[in-house]
């Protein structure tokens, strides 16, 4: 990584305090603008021309989502007094912030960019990018847009996951998923997102960080690539753990979702969330279980060497991922 | 090391606990004594769980009678099973056998003596299946299922015991006679005991078990594991008198006698007539059990044990010459090669039919002049009369098969008589079979039975018998020609020699419903419905509706846009319509 991309990251991680910790929309709206342009260069390459049109199609969609931003938040000026409240104001503002974020109606752009990403940069686009449209959003939320859109944001992730053959495709609809999840933490409260949003954010970089590592793009790379059979273990055991499967820590933060969500009422988004987090547990099973048991024919050349640091980096991100709750019991010793 | 086998430390053991027995039940009898010994294990809330054992001059008797006979069987198959490779399996099975059998004598405890009931259950069915093939495959789990059925009902008798507080039945004979429970628990002892004495819907699986090696079988079908059930129904004897249950099961106990008597005349398989001719005894032995007189059933159950095992000796020995040939028809005139087995052969199975002053005589007859002086009615005076005239019908004929007849079996042969290990271990139950039903007729009866009965009456045995022996003469000389004349009467023979069907009802007349219904639930449930609304059908809906949702996602980018632009757009309009 160059000094270059390096400068941007940290343009990019400032655009984001701006816009969460400016005091008026204008503000949130710079922010949102300058986070656009820093996360452009770090995404193009001028040499592949995969990354070029995402980062192209990245701009339209963010440039246009910010009209609707500005557009609403001047309307919202214009018309309404200062803390006046309206319901089609207030979902314009969401729909932009949900366009921005990539959530289910308008995130048709957002498969599509991730193909031309690196892994690193869908580690961004998946977190990070996440954190300043959802706390602009819990500003001026209409809840009962939200709801809907949270299921269908579920439904939509676990649904559009199960045909995918591309890894990065995959685990887009796995956060799209998530970002459902995340929708409803933060219909209850902000610390209760940030919880959830620390903990996918710790999973995911393991994901990413381990795809990083191994240049896997594609579930078949899974199958015929000589992989050590103790990284194949960490891998089903992250998936499983990022899933949600109860032993594990990425448990803990559905554990908590859904009892706060059982405790308002929501019985039936409740079960929806748990089914459909139950189709994505199953394709995430599904690729690991045919990695392991397929005899696939092996390529003799694709011998993977891990370097020893990274292993160690990756070990130790596991070790928490697979103990974290059972450890976090120890703190009430 | 050859001198001291396992077998021969054994048959020491099983020989000198068998005269010790002997000793103590001339002592006990004599004094009239009984020894009760009771260890505590534990006890919770107010039930006791107790091991006790009851020793009085009948569990020494009975024990006497097993350890003599396994002691000999087990120094039999010294020879018998003398190139088999497992010998010390076989023989520790054999002991574990007597083991159990010894725990279910000595014990007055129903907790115990379930212990002894399915260690027979097991040890039985793992003797069935010793010789490894499907055959005996197939008639172990017959007799391993049979007697399962036994041990439930042993089982829920434990569950309505503990109401008592205690399991040892002995002391509520008496005392809770009239009670409901009771009521229930004699009950369901009497069907446990109909298991394992293969009384008339259970029966099916004493032919069966001849799958076992024939040491094995002189064992199990002599004094242990059949006469189990009668053992403890004449234990059991004071709760029974005057129950409706008790009048069914002297039925069905003469209906098995007469059910094994006629099916014996229709089998050629050596062994399968000695079982039979073994359940058609049980049945005698059940029926006067049933009619209240528990002394003549456990003298029966004695002297039968010692001819009956003897029986099955000789016909191991049979067969091991005949080259493992069961069947009668290829055997003959063995009387002039093998004289000293023939010997025994013949004195025990004229012992079986009674032959005045044989061990069968003084229980048989005895049996048979009570019954036709109690009050009974007419069918069951039928069926007993009729029964000992089949068992001298079967007997003549196997007689005259074996003996008389001309060998069939291959023109070039070798019979020998030389096998000292085996005719030792006869002539002790030779001896026995001869003077046992004397000595114990001496023995166990304080005062002789007062008979008074008219000629005719007593004379009818006579009667039975020798029209049953010269009918059985005339079967065995039978000419081929004749027999084929069985397929005119096809059905009726054919429902007797299989006895009465019943081992098709409890192999495939089971077996055939509850196979369908798993057929069946496998079909519409597992494979059907349960599929369709869980895994399939799952996996079909949410495949299609992927399917169905990447129709949306592979689509042009402007699209995109352009329809977040027009929702957009209908927001704003909406919106205005408001101010």
């Amino acid at each position: 990584m160059n000094s270059n991309k390096m400068f941007f990251l940290f343009i990019l991680f400032f655009s984001t305090l701006i816009s969460i910790s400016s005091n008026s929309w204008f503000g949130c709206w710079i922010g949102l603008e300058i986070n656009l342009l820093s996360f452009i260069p770090l995404i193009s390459h001028s040499t592949n021309l995969f990354s070029t049109e995402a980062s192209l199609k990245y701009f339209l969609t963010q440039s246009i989502a910010s009209i609707n931003f500005i557009f609403s938040i001047l309307m919202k000026m214009t018309l309404m007094k200062n803390f006046e409240m309206n319901n089609f104001i207030s979902i314009m503002i969401n729909s932009s912030l949900l366009m921005k974020m990539g959530s289910v109606p308008f995130h048709f752009w957002f498969p599509n960019i991730s193909e031309g990403l690196s892994w690193f940069n869908n580690f961004l686009l998946m977190t990070w990018q996440k954190i300043t449209p959802m706390i602009l959003l819990s500003y001026y939320l209409n809840k009962n847009f939200i709801i809907i859109i949270m299921t269908l944001n579920t439904i939509i992730g676990a649904i559009g996951g199960l045909n995918q053959s591309s890894l990065r495709k995959l685990m887009t609809f796995s956060s799209i998923n998530n970002l459902g999840w995340m929708l409803a933490s933060i219909l209850i409260s902000e610390n209760l997102w940030m919880f959830y949003l620390i903990m996918y954010s710790f999973l995911i970089s393991i994901m990413c960080f381990f795809f990083q590592l191994l240049n896997m793009f594609f579930i078949n790379q899974l199958f015929i690539s000589n992989i050590n059979y103790s990284i194949k273990m960490f891998l089903l055991i992250n998936f499983l753990s990022l899933g949600g499967l109860p032993p594990f820590i990425g448990f803990f933060p559905k554990w908590i979702l859904i009892n706060f969500l059982l405790s308002m009422d929501f019985f039936i988004i409740t079960f929806i969330f748990i089914m459909t987090s139950l189709i994505i547990l199953f394709f995430y099973i599904r690729i690991i279980y045919s990695s392991f048991l397929f005899n696939y024919i092996n390529l003799k050349w694709m011998k993977i060497f891990l370097k020893n640091k990274n292993l160690i980096f990756i070990n130790f991100l596991s070790f928490l991922s697979i103990t974290g709750m059972i450890l976090s019991t120890l703190i009430f010793l | 090391m050859k001198k001291f086998s396992i077998c021969f430390i054994s048959f020491f053991f099983l020989f000198f606990m068998s005269m010790v027995n002997f000793m103590m039940m001339i002592y006990f009898i004599m004094n009239n004594m009984v020894i009760f010994l009771e260890w505590e294990v534990i006890t919770l809330n107010s039930v006791s769980v107790v091991m006790s054992i009851l020793l009085d001059w009948m569990s020494l008797l009975f024990m006497m009678f097993v350890l003599l006979i396994s002691s000999v069987v087990i120094y039999y198959s010294k020879s018998y099973m003398s190139s088999e490779l497992n010998l010390n399996r076989f023989i520790i099975l054999v002991l574990l056998f007597v083991f159990s059998m010894i725990l279910l004598i000595i014990s007055p405890n129903i907790v115990s003596i379930l212990l002894g009931w399915d260690g027979l259950g097991l040890v039985s069915y793992c003797l069935v299946i010793y010789y490894q093939n499907f055959k005996s495959y197939n008639a172990g789990m017959l007799t391993a299922l049979s007697n399962r059925v036994g041990d439930v009902f042993i089982l829920m008798v434990i569950s309505w015991m503990l109401n008592y507080g205690s399991w040892n039945y002995i002391f509520y004979l008496m005392f809770m006679k009239n009670d409901y429970e009771m009521y229930m628990i004699s009950s369901l002892i009497i069907i446990a005991a109909m298991t394992k004495s293969a009384q008339i819907p259970f029966s099916s699986w004493l032919p069966a078990a001849m799958a076992a090696p024939t040491p094995v079988s002189a064992l199990v079908h002599s004094s242990t594991l059949v006469t189990a059930g009668v053992y403890l129904l004449i234990r059991f004897n004071l709760l029974l008198i005057d129950m409706l249950f008790l009048k069914i099961l002297l039925l069905l106990s003469g209906l098995t006698m007469f059910m094994a008597g006629i099916s014996a005349n229709y089998e050629f398989d050596l062994k399968k007539i000695i079982a039979l001719s073994t359940l058609s005894q049980l049945g005698l032995m059940m029926s006067i059990l049933s009619m209240g007189m528990p002394d003549l059933a456990f003298f029966h159950l004695l002297t039968h044990a010692m001819f009956k095992a003897l029986l099955f000796m000789c016909a191991g020995v049979i067969i091991h010459m005949m080259n493992d040939t069961q069947d009668i028809r290829l055997m003959g005139g063995i009387s002039n090669y093998i004289p000293m087995t023939s010997l025994c052969m013949n004195i025990s199975n004229l012992a079986l039919c009674g032959i005045p002053f044989l061990a069968g005589f003084y229980s048989k007859d005895l049996i048979l002049e009570m019954v036709s002086l109690s009050n009974l009615n007419l069918l069951i005076y039928y069926i007993y009369y009729l029964s000992t005239g089949l068992t001298m019908f079967y007997t003549i004929r196997l007689i005259m098969y074996l003996m008389v007849n001309d060998y069939n079996l291959m023109s070039i042969y070798n019979l020998y008589d030389e096998d000292y290990t085996m005719l030792k271990s006869m002539m002790v139950l030779l001896f026995m079979s001869v003077i046992s039903g004397s000595m114990l007729s001496w023995m166990i009866f304080l005062n002789p039975y007062m008979i008074y009965l008219p000629l005719n009456m007593k004379m009818m045995v006579v009667y039975v018998s020798l029209l049953g022996g010269f009918i059985g003469y005339f079967v065995s000389n039978m000419m081929i020609y004749s027999m084929n004349k069985f397929l005119m009467t096809y059905n009726i023979s054919s429902f007797l020699c299989l006895m009465w069907f019943m081992p098709s009802l409890s192999t495939y007349g089971l077996n055939y419903y509850f196979l369908k219904l798993g057929q069946n639930l496998l079909k519409y449930i597992d494979l059907g419905w349960s599929e369709l609304y869980s895994g399939q059908g799952m996996y079909y809906i949410l495949k299609n509706y992927s399917i169905f949702y990447n129709f949306y996602q592979v689509n042009n980018f402007k699209i995109y846009l352009f329809s977040f632009v027009m929702w957009m757009m209908i927001l704003y309009y909406f919106m205005l319509m408001k101010f």
